[in-house]
Formats: C-alpha cells, sequence, structure tokens
C-alpha cells in the first residue's frame, strides 16, 4: 500500500484496528492530487525499488 | 447552594470524563443508569439496535450508546427521538455512507426540524437559528458529533482527516419559521403529511451570508444568490449541490412576485454556474465528469471561454428552507457536502414508548 505522507497517523491506526500493529506501507509526498501524469509517473519511478523491497521482503 | 448539587462532585465527574477522552473539548453531562434509564424510555426501539456499523472501523453505534451520548452532549430525555431520526436523516446521504464522516473537508451535519415538536421542545426557528441559546438546537447536534467521536472513534488527527472543518461543525440545529415562511414546510415538500414532527438532515461545507436589502426585483435578488452560489472555490466536481435558508423577508418577497419554491430552485439551477474563461482562471476549466475534477484542462480539452458551465443539475440539488427573524434581509447559502437525499424523516412520537409500556 502507498499512501501520501499526510495520512500516515491514520493509516497507522487503520493497521491497529485491523489487527496488525506495525503494518508496513510506503508513502509519497503529500499532496497528490494536483499532480499531472508525468509527475505521477516521477513519483512512481521514485518509490519503485522501495515496492519492490517491501514485496520480496528485502527491507534493505 | 448548601442544599444544591455539589459542585465539587459534578466536577470531578466532569474531571474523569475528560480523562476518558469522551469530550469534544467542551465539558460533558456525567450519565448515570437512571438518567440512561429515561433516555431509553423515550423511544420503542431496541437499546440494542444497531443505529450504523463502519464496517472498516469494526465500530457501530447501538440505540444505547447514542442515548449515552445524547445525554452527555447536554440533550433533555424528550430529545432523543428528535436525536434518532436526525441521525436516520442524514444517514440517507450517499456521502455520510461513504465516508463522509472521515473527510478532509470536515463536513457539518445541517439539521433542519420541522412540526410542532419545535414549539414542545423550544427549539429557536427566528432570530439567531445560526447562533447560540437554545438548547435543543445546540445540544442535538453536538450528540452527533459525541457519537462519531465515542461510538465510532472518529477523531480528529487520527480518523477524522479533517483539514480545517467548518465553523460550527456539531451545531448547526434549527426548527424551520414555518410561521412566516410563504412556502410549504420542508418535510411536507420531501411527502410527509402536513404538521409532520420530522428532522431533514445532509452533510454541509460553507455557509455564506447574502445580504441584500437593495432591490425589490425578485431577479436581481436571485442573481444575488446565483453569484455567491457560483464561485469558483468550491468547484471539486461539475454536478454540485448548494441550498439556502431564506430569511422570511426574502421568502415574502419572492413568493409575492409569484415564485413557488420550486419556481426558486429551477431559476437557480438554469443561472447558476460558470463560463469556461472564469473557470480556467481558477485552473478548473474542462472539470472532468467522473474522476477528481479539480484539475486544469490541456491544451486539447479547452472549450470556447464563453462556454457556461451550469454548477446545478436539477431541483434535488436546491434544498430550500425559510428560517430566522423578519429583522433584515439577509439569507444563507450553504453548499451541501455530497448529495442530499431529497427526504424527512419523521419523529418518534414523544409518548410512544410510554404508552407502549417501555416508560418504565
Amino acid at each position: 500500500m502507498i499512501c501520501s505522507d499526510a495520512f500516515r497517523a491514520t493509516g497507522d491506526a487503520m493497521a491497529d484496528i485491523q489487527g496488525a500493529p506495525g503494518y508496513r506501507y510506503l508513502t509519497t509526498p503529500h499532496p497528490v492530487a494536483g499532480l499531472t501524469p508525468a509527475q505521477v509517473r516521477e513519483r512512481a519511478e521514485a518509490v519503485a525499488g522501495e515496492v519492490a523491497a517491501l514485496l520480496t521482503g528485502d527491507s534493505g | 447552594m448548601a442544599d444544591g448539587p455539589d459542585p465539587d462532585v459534578a466536577r470531578e465527574a466532569i474531571e474523569y470524563c475528560y480523562e476518558q477522552g469522551w469530550t469534544d473539548g467542551l465539558p460533558v453531562v456525567p450519565v448515570s443508569q437512571a438518567l440512561l434509564d429515561r433516555f431509553l424510555a423515550q423511544t420503542n426501539r431496541s437499546p440494542d439496535e444497531v443505529l450504523w456499523r463502519m464496517e472498516h472501523l469494526e465500530r457501530e453505534c447501538t440505540v444505547q450508546t447514542a442515548a449515552i451520548n445524547a445525554a452527555m452532549a447536554g440533550c433533555l430525555p424528550e430529545h432523543f427521538p428528535v436525536v434518532l431520526a436526525a441521525w436516520d436523516a442524514v444517514m440517507r446521504d450517499r456521502a455520510a455512507k461513504g465516508g463522509g464522516w472521515q473527510s478532509t473537508s470536515g463536513p457539518a451535519p445541517l439539521i433542519i426540524v420541522n412540526g410542532p415538536i419545535r414549539h414542545d421542545l423550544g427549539f429557536n426557528c427566528t432570530g439567531g437559528i445560526f447562533a447560540a441559546g437554545f438548547r435543543p438546537n445546540a445540544t442535538i447536534p453536538r450528540a452527533l458529533g459525541l457519537m462519531l467521536r465515542n461510538a465510532f472513534g472518529v477523531v480528529p488527527h487520527v480518523f477524522d482527516q479533517t483539514t480545517q472543518g467548518i465553523p460550527g461543525r456539531w451545531a448547526i440545529c434549527f426548527g424551520e419559521n414555518e410561521e412566516e415562511s410563504p412556502w410549504e414546510p420542508l418535510a411536507t415538500e420531501m411527502g410527509l403529511e402536513p404538521g409532520a414532527n420530522a428532522v431533514s438532515c445532509t452533510l454541509t461545507r460553507t455557509y455564506e451570508f447574502v445580504d441584500n436589502r437593495h432591490t425589490q426585483n425578485p431577479e436581481h435578488l436571485l442573481n444575488d444568490f446565483a453569484d455567491t452560489i457560483s464561485r469558483t472555490g468550491v468547484m471539486i466536481f461539475r454536478a454540485q449541490s448548494a441550498g439556502i435558508v431564506f430569511c422570511p423577508e426574502h421568502a415574502q418577497m419572492l413568493s409575492d412576485a409569484g415564485f413557488s419554491k420550486a419556481d426558486v430552485k429551477d431559476w437557480l439551477v438554469e443561472h447558476c454556474g460558470r463560463v469556461e474563461a472564469d473557470l480556467r482562471r481558477a485552473g478548473k476549466d474542462a472539470v472532468s465528469e467522473g474522476g477528481f475534477g479539480g484539475r486544469s484542462a490541456s491544451d486539447e480539452e479547452r472549450v470556447p471561454g464563453d462556454t457556461f458551465t451550469p454548477f446545478l443539475p436539477g431541483r434535488q440539488s436546491v434544498p430550500i428552507v425559510v428560517a430566522g427573524a423578519r429583522n433584515a434581509a439577509i439569507s444563507m447559502v450553504f453548499r451541501v457536502f455530497g448529495e442530499w437525499s431529497n427526504s424527512s424523516v419523521e419523529i418518534e412520537p414523544a409518548n410512544a414508548a410510554v404508552a407502549a409500556g417501555n416508560g418504565g
């Protein structure tokens, strides 16, 4: 899961309530809503390595 | 004070409630079992009935939990059927069911009461409807806020993701001024029997006054409302909803000029909106129908600058109510957060539970 960093507190609280405290997810800088498609691609490229690491369990 | 309640004991109980995290920042009324029983005696609904469950939070609110929070909010027991009806009414909103309570915009429930119960319970319907000073007006919306907080755990900075919120978020509740309205009461318009005790409720965003004591021309007046309704700042999606709480003077002026409530709605639907050039200046041109609309159009999407974009899809997008005093020609435009259900909920008769033997 990836969310913008403004919602970290809510994300952590949702993980707690769903019985998964400490659930690991990724963030991207807030805001996202006004980005152009090209800027969204840049964000995706920036976080791609972390996505791979999270999915493969290689936290570095 | 020697014979009255011990203020130190009261304060101790109030502070206990603060320590539990049960308050919205103001003191709450400590609730005993005896007080809770008096609230539950006002309804035939089972204390265990689930009013709503938020699946993703795994939290729910029962009638009993609602009663506790209504009592803490300062309601009287006889206010409780109105609280239940207000909750049922607002939960007819698609937005309320779809996560609106946790929205970054922090929408406020607008609670409108119709019928003789307005006077039976002492609802303010006239001067100062958006101000403080009247117990049911102040405590019933606060009860909804405490239900959100204490039953569902929607608290600021965590599950309540409000960016700034709406001034008076848990304090907007009044009776329609049916006596000075030239039009049928809201609940009657929504299909309930004339004279029914009813609540209508929707989630709202901005409240902005229109002060027009300047004209006797109804179209001038409606243009003034259209200007406020049509400002670009409120635009997220193409389809919007804006309502008006008309003061009696404005409503009577329009009625005297031959406008029914439906006529006013039709006029506003036709005239509220902006041309593409205005939207372009705000970066909101060519707003998409489906996706998130707050984006600027790419060059190939641009349309002629004089193309008019209407904001209000139809009559159902323009709730109208009459309230306030005759003191001046000042009305209020409000912005519906999502989409109002266009319905009213009848309030359970106050003595029904007692008559049925559930009165305790």
